[in-house]
Order: C-alpha cells, then structure tokens, then sequence
C-alpha cells in the first residue's frame, strides 16, 4: 500500500521537475555549421520557393573565425584547405555566396603531377581549370555573408533563420503525438522540427538517432596536414601528388610561396611526424617528394630513436644528389618547389576513413556530406560530394513545397537520395581502389601500376574522364 | 506472387467487360435509388471499402502509395494549369509595360531570346499571383486528405473545404490534419454530400479526384459540383476510361497482380470516358474544358503523362468561361 503510494508520487514529482518548457517550433533543424551545414542554409534562403522555411541552425564549436574572418582576416593560412571543383564554385555562385568570398586567399589550379614513389612514373591530369584550392573557413564566412545579405533584403520582418554556435545537440526523442524531431540542446533548449538535417560530419548524432546504418572502414591512415612555405612562388599553378607505400602525399598551391599538404601516413608515423621540430618535418616533406622510400625509412627510424641530430643536413644533401644531375628545367616538371619553413600551429593530423550510409533519408531526416560518406581525402572530392548533396536536396525541397507536400515526406526526400547515391557511391569506389592500388609495394603490383600509369599518360581520352571526374564535370 | 485463383477468375471475367466497356455511362440518369436517398451518392458497397482502409491511408508506403504518388502529379498538374493561365497583361494601360507574349511557339526563337522571354513572363506570373488574391477550395471526395493537405499547404490558397461520404476515412483525414500545425486554420472536413452544401457557396477551385468512377451518377455529381463554381473558376477532376488497358492495368494488374491497389477499389463499368465527359461539357457553353492529359504509373518510375487522353487515367482542367 505504501509502496504504491510512494511510488506514485514519485511519478508524480518526476513529471513535475521534467516537464519542459514547450520545445521552439521549426520547420528545418540542420545539426552542423560546417561546409555542408552552411550551404544549405544560404541554399534554401536564397531560394524563391524555399525561403519562407523557418530554420535553426545548430553548432557545437564556435563559429567566431567563421564570422569574424570576412571583417578580420587573419594573416595566415587555416590549415582545413579544400579543393573545390567548378561544379561546386558554379552552385555558390549561383546562390550567391561566391561574391564573398575573399578571392586573394584562394588558388586555381589547372593540372596535378602524381608520381609513383617506387618506380617514378607519371601521371600529368591538365584542365583549362581543374580546380580551385580554397580554405574551408573562407568558403564557410562566404556562405555566413550571404546569409547575413539576404536577412538584410528581406522586407517581411522576420527571416526566420537563427544559427546558434557554442551549443551541443545531446540527445533526440520523437513527439508522441505526431513522431516529429525533438531536439535537445546543450542549454537545456528543446526544439520541434518539422525536418531534421543531419549536417553533423562522420559521428553524426542525427544518422545515430535514425538508425540509419553506415558502412564503411578505418583506413588505418591519418591525413598530416600543414600550411607550408616555398622558397619560391612557382611559375606554373599546378598540384603535387606522390604515391608513397603508406599513402599519397600531396601538396596544392595556394597564393603566393604558400602551398597547403596532406600527407596519408600510417597512425603511427603521423604522430611522429606531428611531434616532429617544424625545421625537420619541412624537409620529411621535401624528402618525401623526391628520395626513395628506403631512404625515407631510414630517416623515419632515425626520429623513432630520437636521433634527430644531422638529419636536416642529411636530407638536404640526398636531395641536391638527387637533383644534381638535372637542369632547372627538368627539375621543375619533375618535382614541387621546396619546402622552407611551416606555420607550426598549421600541423594537424585527422583519421581517414571510408563510409556510406545506407540511405541518407528517413521519415523526417536527411543527411548531407560527411554524415552520409566520408572519403580518403587523395581525391579532393570529400566536401565537394557534400555541396553536391546540399543543390539536390535543396532541389527536392523546392519541388515538394511547389507541389504542398510537407517536406518532411519520405516522398519529397526519397529523390534527393536516389540522385545522389549513386554518383557518391561511384566516388567511393573508385576512390578506394585507387588508394588500394597505390599502397601495395611488391614489385609485379609496382611494375603493372607503373605500367598502368605510363599507359594512362598516353592514353589522353581515359584521362579526360578522369579529370572531368576529380573536376566534378559530367 | 500471383494469386492464381483471383487471375483465372478475372480472365474469365474479360468476355463480360467488353460489354462493361460499351455501354454508355455519363448520361444514365435511370435513378434507381434504392439504398441511396441522394441523387450525389454512392453506394453502400464502395463506402464499406473505403472505410476499411482508413486506418492505412497515410502510410506513403501501405496500400494507398499508388495514390500518394499520384498526387505528386496532379500537383504539378494542378499548378502549372493555374500558372499557364494567368493574365499576363490585365489592367496594363500602356503598351510599353505589356509583357510581350509572341503569337507562335517559343520553341522557334534563338535561345537567349527566348530564355529572356521566359524569364520575363515567369517574374511577370510570380508578381501577379502575389497580388492575387487566395483561392477558396472545395475538395470533393477528399478520402483522407492526400489532395486537400497538398492544396491547403500552398502559399496561393485560403482555405480548403474537404467532404466525403466515409465516415472512417474523413477521421483518418482530420487526425492527420492535427498533426501539422501549418494545417490547422487551412482546412476544414464535414461529412457531406454535395448536395447539402449550401447554395451560395461558392468557391475558386473545385477539385474531384479518383471520384467519379465511384459514383452511382456521376452527371448528377458533376452539375452539382459545378454550381458552386466562381466565375473564372475551375474544376479539376481525375477518373478512368472505360476500356481494355485501363481494366487491365487498374484492375487486373493493379489490384490482383501486384497488389498495389487495395482489391476492391474499381468497378469498371463506372469507369468514364474522357469523350463522354469532353462531349458533355460541349453541351455547356459556360465551361471551357480547357487541358486534358493521358497518364499512367509506370513502376520505379511513379506517374507520368501518357500522351493520351482516352486510354487509362487522366486529368482534365475545366473553366467556368461566363
Ligand atoms: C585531411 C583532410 C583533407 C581534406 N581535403 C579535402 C579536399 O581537398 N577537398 C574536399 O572536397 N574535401 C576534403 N576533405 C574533406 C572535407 O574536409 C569534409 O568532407 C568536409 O569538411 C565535410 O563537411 P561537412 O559540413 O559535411 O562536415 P563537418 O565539416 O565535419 O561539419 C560537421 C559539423 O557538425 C558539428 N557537430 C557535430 N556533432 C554535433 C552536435 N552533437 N551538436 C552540434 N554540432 C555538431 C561539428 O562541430 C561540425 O562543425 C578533407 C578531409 C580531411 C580529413
Ligand atoms: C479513391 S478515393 C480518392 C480520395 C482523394 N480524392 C484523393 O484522390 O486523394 C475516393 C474517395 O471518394 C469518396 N466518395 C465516393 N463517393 C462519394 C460521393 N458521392 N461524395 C463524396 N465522396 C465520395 C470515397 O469515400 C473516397 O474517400
């Protein structure tokens, strides 16, 4: 009896304390404030159809460099570099976010040099524009201005639009009455969401909340990344790509002597080398451009012993052996320029990974770039495949509004997901062997893979196709 | 997959349609209103099957999908009829404000010109609609509310009456209507027949969708719809011919093949004929049937424009012209 008693009183108190304030209700919730979350927002506000929406904008970390960058800019390079493909840039442009952003930080390029580091064949892909190296918080402050523009044009006098940084998404439940999104915040704030868009990178809550399952891997890989400087500004804008047994090296030219890397190393070689003196991780990195890989073996040895005394001066010496013989200009179409000096705070290394979501759409959920897929980044197409997502989704929204749908419909969403798979799945792929191609170091894989690449070099219409894929041309 | 028996039961059934689909079915009026006491009824078998499916009407992906797929199309229909017709040019008094609408088909112009031409009619349509003023919208045999929600959700539209004569269905439609708060003061649901709408209602935008093969007079339904119409307004109706491919593919392959339509939902000799309807609005001077469209479902594919009005499913968008 009293157990009874007792008990419902607890329920009673419980309900009492819990009883939350009514959740804000929106008709788009995007859990993310990266590239892809940003996008879409400037997407649908700059839409004529879309644009009534009522979004709320969701991000865990600061966004004060993203909003302060355009007014302040910073002297430096970030060392989050992508490179975007015309296709992307033609979107912003269109949405009018390209106006924004800050052309003297960016760099075209119309060609890579990839090269086989055990056997030293080459690969020349060349475009009229292949691409454009772009940091990824100048592209996001482009995106903010825009947004910040249309709220200024609107004459209705609410926008409907509110990003909120700083603030976390812990935990996500269903309205009982009508199974809408409930999200809870941080700070205790909850909101209701007619869509919930999953813009929240490779952990992605939202994905976790819908039960939609990824598959994929660990590349057993980290991406070294950096902001270098070279000793001189190259004549020719072109990208740098080596395949070394651990992984692809590259390095993508920004404005000036300034060039941005991302090195795939093995989990344990990319913490040493993130350890590692600036002075000495410059030249590991002309190194590994240009000495064979028994020589870059050895010097890695060297550092695991902590016998780092020399080391500079010995790469530099191997290096003009190396060169020695070459004229300048057999140099320059052959290797990068060096390498003088890093920002030291730009070294940074990020885990590799390969994954897909089975569908990237649920009763009302989409998910957008790296909640849906993430790639191995030699290709350069990870955000870009997300700006994809963001115009065909954005497509299908306009179309259901047209047709009064609630966009929360498996039916408005369902095209978004049937127009994208496909494509990112091919992406995926090809991607994956690409890399698994190249970290194989037994002589009959090297020699045919060598083979393919000399072959490929001569085979120009087979590299078109491979150019208008990594330039995300048809 | 194939449920053998309901497959040799229905061939056996194809001698009898071929007179299912000869004889005429617009105009028979013969009343014989035996369970029915209103001339705009239907009768009591269709209603039970209608109310059994209540309970799954908005499962995009249980036994009304089909439907639900349609309406992705007669949503565009609906649309671009609207925006087709809108006057470009009402209330210009100069010349050189008028929008220029050239007198043969765009397709012959260059194409910068005639993207520009485009472009201008199109940002022209966009400011007229604003100025206009919302439609009022009576759905007629709204089911569920597939169309209705669709309709009361566009920024063009006022308010939309939905009646039905299921019970069941019409609750499915207003517990679904609670569920959006966008909906609450858009759409409104009463148990009625058409006939007991009261006289002065009159409305912009009447639609009747997948109805009219249900009914027993579908004359009787038609007229009675259409005297609640504005002047300028429309009726938007869907029904099925009367012929071989629609009994095939609605009943045959619909409904006992592969299951995608609930067994039960057609009787094909109340299928209409898109001529007949054609023919009896040529009797109408006041109304203008002014577009027409064939479609059909094709799977992994939804619905699409057919091409031809008089085979299978169509639309049609009708205009009171005085
Ligand atoms: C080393 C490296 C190099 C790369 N180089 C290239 C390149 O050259 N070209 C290219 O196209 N791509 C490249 N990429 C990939 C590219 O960086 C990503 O694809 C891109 O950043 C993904 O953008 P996104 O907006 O989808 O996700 P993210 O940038 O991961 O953004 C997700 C956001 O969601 C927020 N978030 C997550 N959880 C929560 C939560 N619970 N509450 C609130 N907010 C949350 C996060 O804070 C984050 O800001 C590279 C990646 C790496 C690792
Ligand atoms: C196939 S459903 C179509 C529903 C809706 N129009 C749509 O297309 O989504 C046919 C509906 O018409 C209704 N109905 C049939 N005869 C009717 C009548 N005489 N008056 C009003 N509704 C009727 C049925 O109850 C059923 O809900």
């Amino acid at each position: 009896m009293s157990l009874i008693l007792k008990r419902t009183l607890a329920t009673a108190a419980e309900t009492l304390t819990k009883t939350p304030i009514e959740p804000k209700l929106v008709d788009v919730l995007i859990v993310g404030g990266g590239p892809a979350g940003l996008t879409l927002t400037a997407g649908l506000k700059n839409s004529k159809i879309a644009k009534e929406l009522k979004i709320s904008v969701i991000e865990g970390f600061n966004l004060s460099s993203v909003k302060t960058f355009h007014d302040e800019t910073p002297s430096n390079f970030s060392n989050r570099v992508s490179s975007l493909t015309p296709q992307s840039i033609k979107y912003l442009q269109k949405i009018g976010a390209w106006n924004h952003i800050k052309e003297e930080r960016v760099q075209p390029y119309d060609g890579i040099v990839v090269t086989e580091g055990i056997s030293d064949a080459t690969l020349n892909f060349d475009s009229p524009e292949l691409a454009t190296m772009c940091e990824n918080v100048n592209l996001q402050s482009s995106l903010y201005q825009r947004i910040k523009e249309l709220q200024g044009q609107e004459t209705n006098e609410e926008f409907g639009l509110e990003i909120k940084d700083n603030t976390k998404v812990i935990e996500i439940t269903k309205d009982p009455f009508n199974q809408w999104p409930i999200v809870h915040l941080d700070n205790g704030e909850t909101y209701k969401t007619r869509l919930l868009v999953g813009a929240d990178g490779f952990n992605s809550p939202v994905r976790k909340f819908s039960g939609i399952q990824s598959h994929g891997w660990f590349y057993k890989r980290f991406g070294v990344v950096s902001t270098l400087t070279l000793e001189y500004s190259p004549f020719r804008s072109i990208g740098w790509q080596r395949f070394l047994p651990t992984g692809p090296i590259a390095l993508l030219p920004m404005p000036g002597n300034q060039a941005t890397l991302v090195w795939s190393q093995t989990i344990e070689l990319s913490e040493l080398l993130s350890k590692t003196e600036p002075e000495l991780f410059v030249q590991l990195v002309n190194g590994a451009f240009i000495l064979s890989d028994a020589d870059m073996q050895y010097y890695y040895g060297q550092i695991r012993k902590g016998k780092t005394e020399g080391l500079i001066e010995d790469i530099k010496w191997r290096i003009s052996k190396v060169q020695k013989h070459l004229t300048e200009d057999q140099i320059e179409d052959q290797y990068p320029v060096l390498a003088t000096s890093v920002e030291p705070r730009s070294i940074a290394r990020f885990p590799l990974r390969l994954s897909h979501a089975e569908t990237y759409v649920a009763d009302r959920i989409a998910l957008v770039g790296d909640a849906a897929h993430t790639t191995h980044p030699l290709a350069g197409q990870g955000l870009n495949m997300g700006q994809g997502d963001v115009q065909s989704l954005v497509k299908a929204i306009e179309k259901g509004m047209q047709r009064g749908l609630d966009i929360g419909n498996t039916l408005v969403l369902e095209p978004y997901w049937a127009e994208r798979f496909p494509v990112n799945h091919l992406l995926l792929g090809v991607v994956d062997k690409l890399h698994k191609l190249y970290s194989f170091s037994n002589a009959p894989v090297v020699a045919l893979r060598s083979f393919g690449v000399n072959a490929l070099n001569s085979l120009s219409f087979v590299k078109d196709f491979m150019v208008s894929k990594v330039s995300g041309n048809k | 997959m194939i449920k053998s028996p309901n497959v040799v039961r229905q061939l056996k059934h194809v001698s009898r349609i071929t007179s299912q689909i000869s004889s005429k079915r617009l105009l028979s009026t013969s009343p014989i209103l035996r369970h029915q006491d209103k001339k705009t009824s239907t009768s009591q078998d269709e209603m039970d099957h209608f109310n059994q499916l209540a309970s799954t009407w908005w499962d995009v992906n249980g036994p009304q999908r089909i439907l639900h797929k349609m309406n992705l199309l007669r949503m565009d229909f609906i649309q671009s009829t609207l925006r087709e017709n809108i006057p470009l040019n009402e209330g210009v008094l100069n010349k050189e404000e008028e929008i220029y609408v050239p007198g043969y088909s765009l397709d012959l112009l260059p194409e910068q010109i005639r993207n520009a031409i485009v472009h201008e009619q199109e940002s022209k349509r966009d400011q007229v609609i604003s100025q206009m003023p919302k439609y009022k919208i009576l759905d007629i045999g709204c089911g569920g509310g597939i169309l209705t929600e669709s309709l009361a959700r566009l920024p063009t539209v006022e308010s939309v009456k939905g009646i039905d004569l299921s019970t069941d269905v019409l609750e499915a439609a207003k517990l679904h209507k609670a569920l959006d708060p966008a909906l609450t003061d858009k759409i409104s649901y009463q148990l009625m027949p058409i006939e007991d709408i009261s006289k002065s209602e009159k409305y912009d935008i009447i639609t009747m969708f997948e109805m009219l093969e249900h009914v027993n007079f579908p004359s009787e339904v038609l007229g009675s719809a259409l005297s609640h119409l504005k002047p300028n307004g429309w009726l938007f109706i869907s029904t099925i011919n009367r012929d071989f491919i629609s009994w095939f593919t609605t009943i045959f392959m619909g409904e006992y093949v592969l299951n995608i339509v609930p067994k039960g939902t057609h009787h094909l000799e109340k299928y209409i004929n898109e001529s007949e309807v054609q023919d009896w609005f040529k009797e109408k001077p006041q109304f203008e049937v002014v577009k027409s469209e064939g479609c059909m479902y094709l799977p992994f594919k939804g619905w699409v424009y057919s091409g031809n009005a008089s085979v299978g499913n169509y639309f049609m968008a009708i205009r009171r012209v005085k």
